[in-house]
C-alpha cells in the first residue's frame, strides 16, 4: 500500500527544513529487534511495565499540553526504502534538558514492510497510546491529543526520546510483527514547528478514516452512515413500514368518524 | 400565601428539594470521610440550583429550561438560573416517588415501550409539575424521543405560550457542522436576550469559559486517576458529580473550580495509599451508559462487595472533551459547539456516527484497563442499542467480555435488579472472572 508514502515524503522534507531554518536536529541510529532495543533502556518496557499513570507531583516534565500543543500521527508503507529502520529523529530539547518544562509535543511514526496491510492499520493508531506499557511514562487519556508526562523517578534514571523511541519501537514491532523497518521523528522545537505538522495530520487522518470505515464495512456494518435509514427504496423492510402506515391511516380515520358521529 | 398556593407547578420540584435535603442529612453524619466531604459539598451545589429557581418563581425574575447539552456556561455568564426539564431521570432519580410517577404517565396513556426519561419529563408537564419558565431552550438531539418530549410541550395548554427556541443540531463532525451549530447558539443567545431582557457580556462570557476550563481540566486529571489499581473511587463517587457540577449545578463557577479541585486531592492520596473503593478490587467494569439511578442503591454496592467489582468507567465519566479557545470570541462560539455537539455524553454517542461508540471502547478498554464492558441496553436507548454489533465486535478485537443486559434505568419491574444481578453473575462466571 503507498497511500502513506507521499506523506512519508514529506516529514523527510519537514526535517530537512527544519534543519535548515536551524532547529536543533539529533538523530539517534539504534540496533534492530525488539529485544535489542529494550537492552540497557532505563526503564521497564511491556505490557504492565508501569502503573500507567503519573501524578502531577511526580511529574518531571510535561509533553504537548493544550497550551504548549501537540500533534501525532502514525504512518505506514510497503516500501521499506522510505523508512530508516532504528533512526530516531529529535527536533528541538531533550527531556532531560526541560525539568518541570511544558514542551510543544509532535510524534510521528514510520514503519514499512512488505507484508503489512489495511489490518494492521488499526494496531498502529492505536499504539501509540502506549497504556501502562511504558515505566514512568503516561499518555493521558485524552482523544485527539498527544498529551504525555515523565516522572522524576524516569528522568532521574535517563529516560529521554532516545530512550521513548526505542520502547515506542519496540512496542510496535511486537504488536505487528510484519515491520520490518521503523522510524521515530519526536518535535519539541516549538508550537509553530508542531503546528506545521498538522496539515500533514489532517490528510493522514482523512486517509485513516477511509481505512477504518473500509475495515468495518467488510464486516458489514457502515460506522459513519446508516445507509438504510436514508432510502427506503432500498430498505428490505420496505413493505412492513407499508403496512403500519396503513393500520395508522385506517386508524385515524375511525378515531375522526367516531369524534364526528 | 405558600408558593405552592401561587404556583401548583412547583409542587414536585419542592419535593425534590426537600428529598435532597433529607440525603445531605444522611450524608453530614458521615462527614469525617472525605468522599463524603465531597458528597456534601455536591449536594449543596444541587441545592442551590434548586433555591435558585425558586427564588426567580417567588420573585418574578427570569429562569430557563434547557438541558446540560446546550452551553450551560452561557447561562452561568448571563446570571440565569436554568433547570433541565428531564432533570428528574437525569439528577433525581432517586426520589422515593419515582415508580408511581411512572405509573401516573403511564395512566396517562402514554406507551411503556417509550424512554422513561422521556416519559416521565412528558407527565411532569402534562401534569403540572414542572416549573414554568421564562422561555425553554429545547432539544432536538440526540434520539428521537427529545424532539418528541418538545412536540408534547409546546403543545401544552399551559406552556404554549412560553417562548420556544431549538438549535439544530447537524448530523456529521465536520468544520462545516460546527459552523452551523456554533450559529445555532449565537441565535439561542439572541432569542434568551430578547425574551429574558438580559444581556450576554463577551468579557463574562470569556470568564466564565475560562472557569469551565478548569473544571473540565481538573476533570481530566481525575480520570487520569481512575486508571490507577485499584481505582481511587467506584461507582459511589465520580462520573456522574463530575458531570452534574461541570454541566449542570457549577457550570462555568469558581465553586466548581473547587469542587474539582477537592475531589482531585482526595482521589490522589488515595493513588498513593493504594485504596479503592472495595479491600480487594477484582473487576474493572466499564458500563456504557448513565448509572441505573432509578435502583442504583440496590445494585452497584452488590457489583462492589459480590464480585469485587468497580466501576471504573462509565459514559457520563468519560472524557473526550477538548479545552474551548477564550482568545477571540469566534473561538468561543466554535469551542462551545464543539463540547456541546461533539462531545457532551450521550449526545457524542447517540446523535453522532457509530465510529464514537467503538472508538470509546477501544481507547477506554485500554487506558483503564477495564476487564468487562457492559452495555446495559436501556429500553430508551435504541439508538444505541442497533450498535450493539459494532460494541461486541470492538470487544472481540480486543479480547474483552462484552454483555448487553436489556434493563430500564429508572423502572426497577422491567427487569428487576434480581434479575440483573442473576444475568451478570452467570456472565461473571462463565468468562472465569471475580
Amino acid at each position: 500500500m503507498a497511500v502513506f508514502d507521499v506523506y512519508i515524503k514529506k516529514v523527510a522534507e519537514y526535517i530537512e527544513a527544519m534543519q535548515a531554518s536551524g532547529r536543533q536536529v539529533r538523530t539517534f541510529d539504534c540496533p534492530s529487534g525488539p529485544e535489542r532495543l529494550l537492552n540497557g533502556l532505563p526503564v521497564r518496557v511491556g505490557p504492565g511495565a508501569g502503573s500507567g499513570i503519573v501524578l502531577r507531583g511526580d511529574t518531571f516534565a510535561e509533553l504537548g499540553s493544550p497550551e504548549a500543543g501537540s500533534c501525532a500521527f502514525p504512518l505506514w508503507t510497503n516500501n521499506t526504502s522510505l523508512v530508516k529502520d532504528c533512526r530516531i529523529t529529535l527536533i528541538g530539547p531533550d527531556i532531560l534538558e526541560s525539568k518541570g518544562a511544558s514542551l510543544p509535543f509532535g510524534q510521528i511514526i514510520m514503519a514499512a514492510g512488505e507484508k503489512l496491510s489495511e489490518k494492521e492499520h488499526s494496531v498502529f493508531d492505536e499504539s501509540q497510546y502506549i497504556s501502562d506499557q511504558i515505566e514512568g511514562y503516561m499518555v493521558k487519556s485524552t482523544p485527539g491529543r498527544m498529551w504525555t508526562r515523565i516522572s522524576n523517578d524516569a528522568a532521574e534514571r535517563g529516560f529521554g526520546f532516545e530512550a521513548l523511541g526505542k520502547a515506542l519501537m519496540a512496542i510496535y514491532k511486537s504488536h505487528a510483527p510484519h515491520v520490518e523497518a521503523m522510524e521515530v521523528v519526536f518535535v519539541t522545537s516549538g508550537k509553530e514547528d508542531v503546528g506545521r505538522l498538522d496539515e500533514i495530520a489532517e490528510q493522514v487522518k482523512k486517509i485513516s478514516k477511509d481505512i477504518v470505515r473500509e475495515t468495518w464495512l467488510a464486516r458489514g456494518y457502515d460506522i459513519l452512515e446508516c445507509t438504510l435509514g436514508w432510502d427506503c427504496g432500498s430498505c428490505p423492510d420496505k413493505a412492513v413500514c407499508d403496512d403500519i402506515k396503513t393500520v395508522l391511516k385506517v386508524r385515524k380515520k375511525k378515531a375522526v368518524d367516531t369524534e364526528t358521529a | 400565601m405558600a408558593l405552592v398556593d401561587k404556583h401548583p407547578e412547583m409542587v414536585r420540584y419542592i419535593s425534590e428539594l426537600e428529598w435532597f435535603k433529607f440525603l445531605r442529612e444522611q450524608t453530614v453524619a458521615l462527614i469525617e470521610i472525605p468522599e463524603m466531604q465531597l458528597q456534601v459539598k455536591t449536594l449543596d451545589s444541587l441545592l442551590s440550583m434548586y433555591g435558585r429557581i425558586i427564588d426567580a418563581v417567588e420573585n418574578n425574575k427570569p429562569f430557563l429550561a434547557s438541558y446540560y447539552c446546550l452551553a450551560p456556561e452561557l447561562y452561568t455568564a448571563m446570571d440565569l438560573p436554568y433547570y433541565m426539564v428531564m432533570q428528574t431521570p437525569f439528577l433525581a432519580s432517586s426520589v422515593p416517588y419515582l415508580l408511581k410517577d411512572i405509573d401516573a404517565a403511564e395512566e396517562m396513556g402514554l406507551g411503556n415501550d417509550l424512554c422513561t426519561a422521556i416519559r416521565l419529563s412528558i407527565y411532569y408537564v402534562e401534569a403540572n409539575l414542572s416549573p414554568l419558565p421564562t422561555c425553554a431552550l429545547n432539544l432536538l438531539y440526540p434520539c428521537d424521543g427529545a424532539p418528541l418530549l418538545h412536540e408534547v410541550i409546546k403543545r401544552n395548554q399551559r406552556w404554549r405560550n412560553i417562548p420556544m427556541f431549538a438549535p439544530d443540531p447537524p448530523y456529521y463532525m465536520d468544520e462545516r457542522s460546527l459552523n452551523y451549530f456554533a450559529g445555532e447558539l449565537r441565535n439561542m443567545v439572541k432569542f434568551i436576550e430578547k425574551h429574558t431582557h438580559r444581556k450576554l457580556d463577551l468579557d463574562k462570557l470569556k470568564e466564565t469559559i475560562e472557569c469551565s476550563n478548569q473544571m473540565f481540566r481538573l476533570w481530566d486529571e481525575y480520570n487520569q486517576l481512575r486508571r490507577n489499581v485499584p481505582s481511587p473511587h467506584g461507582w459511589g463517587i465520580g462520573g456522574p458529580q463530575c458531570f452534574s457540577q461541570a454541566w449542570v449545578y457549577q457550570a462555568g463557577t469558581p465553586e466548581g473550580v473547587d469542587w474539582f479541585k477537592k475531589l482531585v486531592e482526595i482521589a490522589e492520596l488515595n493513588v498513593k495509599a493504594g485504596v479503592g473503593p472495595v479491600p480487594q478490587e477484582k473487576i474493572r467494569l466499564f458500563w456504557f451508559d448513565l448509572l441505573p439511578f432509578g435502583w442504583v442503591f440496590e445494585f452497584l454496592p452488590w457489583l462492589e462487595s459480590e464480585w469485587g467489582a468497580v466501576m471504573v468507567m462509565d459514559m457520563f465519566a468519560n472524557f473526550p472533551y477538548t479545552m474551548i479557545d477564550t482568545s477571540s470570541e469566534e473561538k468561543m462560539w466554535l469551542g462551545l459547539a464543539k463540547r456541546n455537539l461533539f462531545d457532551s455524553p450521550m449526545v457524542r454517542q447517540a446523535r453522532g456516527v457509530a465510529d464514537n461508540f467503538a472508538n470509546d471502547i477501544r481507547r477506554i478498554v485500554k487506558d483503564y484497563k477495564i476487564d468487562v464492558v457492559i452495555w446495559p441496553g436501556h429500553m430508551g436507548h435504541k439508538d444505541g442499542s442497533a450498535t450493539v454489533g459494532i460494541m461486541r465486535e470492538t470487544c472481540r478485537d480486543l479480547n474483552v467480555p462484552f454483555i448487553h443486559l436489556g434493563l430500564d434505568l429508572f423502572d426497577k419491574r422491567y427487569s428487576t435488579p434480581d434479575q440483573i444481578k442473576d444475568k451478570i453473575s452467570q456472565f461473571f462466571r462463565a468468562m472465569g472472572l471475580g
